[in-house]
């Protein structure tokens, strides 16, 4: 059996990276426009060091991610079953989304 | 900034292809992007075009590239998952709802990029931590218990690992759940 059943965590990192280096890369045109030294809360941000990941934090984000595939498909089969239709259709998805979206 | 896109592209390509330098763009044939169950097999005939880009290296350029690339890595796996959870349930999913679904999941995934920056800078930390992810999960109760509940496997199964490593050295004095010590009475 093959194991496509998960995300592949390298992959989750590079998204992950690429999201906090633009984040990064804000700030830093932030901080030069304003160009007084506002204190950051954590205080550790002054330098605008990337951020690094766990690899078992890596792991867990990846199993989030696999469960809110798995729990859209799945509510949404719920609906197309109800139905009667054996092929899911953008009118189950769209039941589900807001209920989906406050959850996670 | 350039050396870090490097990197990063580096990073994304070697699991692909390890001998690749140039900057390469990654494109389904359309053939393969049609047909849901030949999805497996589209994955390992991804077809690498080359693309001669020398000229503009604009930072904003490449950020496009390389996150349509990590878009298409991520579309393929999630209509791998909700193909096989449809499975499951014996129906069938339409190829543009799963793919409606990966790209929800990946703004889904930048978004939660951006909660568990700020979760770690909130702590003080510059790397992530499995309680933050535990706590970017705090909308629904019965996701928190799931992910919690995996945190615990993961440890366990780390710390069985690390007890395989260390049984020439003996060290069983670490407060694990098997170890029983029996008084001599």
């Amino acid at each position: 059996m093959e194991d496509a059943n998960t995300f592949d965590p390298d992959l989750v990192h590079a998204i992950f990276k690429l999201v906090w280096n633009r984040r990064a890369l804000e700030r830093e045109r932030n901080e030069g426009a304003d160009g007084l030294d506002i204190q950051v809360g954590a205080g550790a941000s002054k330098k605008n060091r990337p951020t690094y990941a766990n690899a078992n934090a890596l792991k867990l984000s990846c199993e989030l991610l696999r469960i809110f595939v798995t729990e859209a498909v799945q509510r949404a089969a719920t609906i197309a079953e109800a139905e009667g239709v054996s092929k899911i259709e953008a009118t189950h998805l769209e039941r589900i989304l807001p209920q989906l979206l406050l959850d996670f | 900034m350039g050396s870090i896109w490097d990197a990063l592209l580096k990073a994304i390509l070697y699991p692909v292809n390890p001998y690749c330098d140039r900057r390469e763009r990654l494109h389904l044939k359309p053939s393969h992007s049609v047909c849901i169950s030949g999805l497996r097999r589209a994955k390992l005939e991804l077809h690498f075009v080359m693309e001669a880009d020398g000229a503009g290296s604009d930072v904003e350029r490449e950020d496009e590239s390389v996150i349509e690339l990590l878009r298409d890595r991520f579309r393929l796996l999630t209509i791998s998952i909700a193909e096989a959870q449809a499975k499951r349930n014996d129906l069938e999913i339409s190829l543009p709802i799963a793919a409606c679904i990966a790209d929800l999941a990946f703004k889904y995934t930048e978004q939660l990029a951006k909660d568990l920056e700020l979760f770690a800078q909130h702590a003080s930390r510059k790397s992530i931590n499995m309680e933050d992810v535990i706590l970017s999960a705090h909308r629904n109760e019965h996701l928190a218990t799931s992910l919690r509940s995996f945190c615990t496997d993961l440890k366990s199964k780390e710390a069985q690992s690390e007890r395989k490593r260390k049984k020439p050295s003996r060290k069983e004095d670490k407060a694990t759940t098997s170890v029983v010590h029996i008084p001599d009475n």
